[in-house]
């Protein structure tokens, strides 16, 4: 069955497991050549922030291996837009190049996928 | 319908496991299919064997139950070491696996359905 999946990504790096999990989680299931999609809303688009350093709490940064997903198969990277500017945060401040959608846009991407995971 | 699961919460601390597990017990009792569950994060903390609650239900009991039906119930491997889980305190019938395991629940199923915060 050709199921699509959507990673939504909706807590802040570092304050819980989630964000690491997900992103372990789109690495172990990019690798199955499932059709994968990731969202990013809330919170979570500061997984996607650039020059992230936890050193002080004893953590790996989590933001650049976002990019390297691509490597798995994971291309489709899709952030709230209005996340982003509750936030101030400006897209050249992440990572890498993504789709920036509004909130239909979310909604649709969630709602064509088979199934969400959310972290 | 075949239902995956995921459980992304322990024991005793919130409802999630409870609910996932009456979800599962429901389904069934319509006629569905349950083609897995997976126990990830905190969420192994559910197949730990040795929980033995004084007077209240056993929730590792249950997912081995589950187990024991036939259905897939596979914990995550590295959420276990994390966790100081040794191989030998999984509960009956539970199993220890990968992603790859999630991955086929996903594949499989008609719905999917997580249980956690």
């Amino acid at each position: 069955m050709g199921n699509t999946v959507a990673v939504l990504m909706r807590k802040a790096p570092y304050g819980s497991v989630y964000t690491a999990e997900g992103y372990r989680s789109m690495m172990g299931i990019g690798v199955f050549e499932m059709d994968l999609s990731v969202v990013f809303v809330d919170d979570g688009v500061y997984a996607l922030v650039k020059d992230q350093n936890p050193a002080a709490l004893e953590q790996k940064p989590l933001g650049d291996g976002f990019p390297m997903l691509k490597d798995f198969g994971v291309t489709r990277f899709y952030v709230h837009r209005g996340s982003l500017e509750e936030r101030g945060l400006a897209p050249e401040s992440l990572v890498m190049d993504v789709e920036l959608l509004d909130d239909a846009g979310v909604a649709a991407v969630l709602a064509s996928s088979g199934i969400v995971l959310p972290f | 319908m075949k239902i995956g699961i995921l459980v992304l919460e322990g024991p005793y601390q919130h409802e999630a496991a409870d609910s996932a597990y009456h979800f599962a017990q429901a389904a069934l009792a319509r006629g569905h299919e349950i083609s897995g569950i997976f126990l990830y994060t905190d969420g192994v903390n559910n197949a730990n064997g040795y929980i033995k609650p004084p007077g209240e239900r056993n929730i590792a009991t249950r997912f081995s139950g589950l187990a024991a039906q036939g259905i897939p119930v596979v914990a995550c491997t590295a959420c276990a070491r994390f966790r100081g889980f040794r191989p030998d305190m999984v509960a009956e019938h539970v199993r220890l696996g990968g992603l790859g395991a999630l991955a086929d629940y996903l594949r499989q199923s008609d719905r999917f359905v997580t249980f956690g915060d």
